[in-house]
């Protein structure tokens, strides 16, 4: 890479990483949480149902993201997230601010990843290789295929819960998702407290609800 | 013959240029431990440090990792006064270029910026006896500057299938283990660590440019080539900034990890041979 004008090249990674989500939304439907018990299968499920949602285009925007939102549910694992995003402020915190915490973070990511119905524009996903790092844990490989454009690698971190797969982290172009909004978080609760942390995750997490189903401008 | 006026060239024309490098990262220091020290004594204790959360699972960042930043201080002015150039000046000035411009002909003019820049990329990776890749880099240069018309094109890649394989002087530093130091905002250039932008200088003083022509001559081309890059990736990039600031609670932290994590990673990818 570069370093010159890095902070375009990261703004550049750090953006693929919001586009391509629609990817990690990617996460689907209701039905087929049947392969629960290997890594890959879950995530194929998960990315081949969010895939479905995303191309087919017809019906009203609303139930598309209802069906997008009901597959996110069914394979995320968000109180691994949250509780990984807050890194060791988590301890500091009484059960009422950690709930808090998990359901503003659940809808805040979940609201991220359905304001990306409006922007997929054909791509398409390569499965590559699942290795498991720790027992109980996974990493499934893949590649998000652009027409035109160059691909973007994508891995989906899983953990392993009651007998069932779920994904508690991505990273995109190699930025794990999770560790950049920990990165965020701690800086705002270093400085300002989680009081502030809160009011600044509910505002975005607004604002992003407020927008799902306008489009954006983007390269 | 001339060789000794050549590498008295260099020496002068190195010396400058770590001068200034020294200059920018004692300033940076100075700036930086002042600021920081004020804080300090401001207000108190400074945050706790991490430790792991036993619950909690691995990641590819090696678990709980918060970035460490001691130069927060300056690093956050830069932060501010990079957003305010790119705000008054850089945007702006994208956004006419990407209207006369179409954007084919504007990645082809990335690829020619690219092209030029094979001395630091083919030396790095030497330095790091990855001579495979080196001699690539060498062979997509001869190729794409002559069948690619001076680099607007890439056939190396499309029919040779020569990848490029970007390296830096500031990676081969972490190759051999050479800590990298505190993070560092440097104003235009964006995010780096100290030992990224001592890299950065010695990778600028790959330049022949800067040993062949006087330095009214080589100040003016290097800026001007820094200026037409950036100038040039923004066009092709110009709602970079607004559509990260949307999914961002801190855009500056943000921006930090993505570096750290990138670099991080492509040492990985160094090591391992890809």
């Amino acid at each position: 890479m570069r370093p010159r004008f890095g902070i375009y090249a990261i703004m550049r990674n750090l953006l693929r990483a919001a586009v391509v989500s629609a990817a990690f939304a990617v996460v689907a439907g209701a039905a087929a949480a049947r392969a629960a018990d290997d890594p890959m299968e879950v995530v194929k499920v998960v990315v081949n149902q969010a895939l479905e949602v995303l191309r087919d285009q017809r019906g009203p925007l609303h139930d598309r993201q209802e069906k997008l939102r009901r597959i996110v549910d069914a394979h995320f694992d968000f109180t691994t997230m949250s509780r990984s995003a807050l890194g060791y402020h988590w301890r500091d915190l009484d059960a009422g601010q950690r709930a808090d915490f998990t359901r503003t973070f659940t809808s805040f990511i979940q609201d991220s990843y359905l304001s990306k119905i409006q922007d997929y524009s054909g791509e398409q996903v390569d499965f590559g290789r699942a290795t498991q790092p720790d027992p109980g844990y996974a990493q499934v490989m893949a590649k998000i295929l652009q027409p035109g454009k160059q691909s973007v690698p994508i891995s989906y971190m899983l953990k392993q819960r009651g007998g069932q797969w779920l994904i508690y982290d991505v990273t995109v172009d190699e930025i794990s998702i999770i560790a950049n909004y920990r990165n965020q978080f701690n800086r705002v609760i270093n400085r300002n407290g989680f009081a502030s942390l809160m009011a600044d995750l509910k505002n975005k997490q607004r604002q992003l609800a407020a927008d799902l189903g306008t489009p954006h401008a983007h390269d | 013959m001339y060789f000794h006026v050549y590498f008295q060239k260099i020496r002068r024309a190195g010396v400058a240029q770590l001068a200034l490098a020294l200059l920018l990262v004692l300033a940076a220091l100075l700036t930086g431990g002042i600021f920081a020290a004020a804080q300090a004594a401001g207000d108190g204790a400074p945050p706790p440090a991490s430790a792991p959360d036993r619950d909690s699972p691995p990641d590819l960042h090696g678990g709980q990792g918060v970035e460490s930043d001691p130069l927060a201080p300056f690093n956050e002015a830069m932060f501010t006064f990079n957003r305010k150039l790119d705000d008054w000046v850089l945007h702006p000035v994208a956004s006419g270029y990407a209207y006369i411009a179409p954007d084919p002909v504007r990645e082809a003019v990335g690829r020619f910026l690219d092209n030029l820049d094979v001395i630091p990329r083919a030396m790095n990776n030497l330095f790091q006896c990855r001579l495979a890749q080196a001699g690539g880099e060498v062979a997509r240069f001869g190729i794409n500057s002559t069948l690619g018309f001076a680099g607007l094109f890439d056939p190396a890649d499309h029919w040779f299938g020569l990848k490029e394989h970007p390296d830096d002087f500031g990676l081969t530093l972490r190759y051999y283990g050479v800590p990298t130091g505190p993070y560092l905002m440097l104003p235009f250039f964006g995010p780096s660590t100290i030992g990224d932008t001592a890299g950065l200088i010695v990778d600028g003083a790959m330049n022949p440019l800067d040993y062949l022509t006087p330095w009214y001559v080589y100040l003016s081309a290097d800026g001007g080539w820094d200026a037409a890059s950036a100038l040039n990736y923004r066009s092709l990039h110009l709602n970079q900034f607004e559509e990260a600031d949307r999914y961002a609670i801190d855009l500056y932290g943000a921006v930090q990890d993505a570096y750290l994590q990138t670099r991080v990673h492509h040492l990985k990818e160094l090591k391992r041979g890809n």
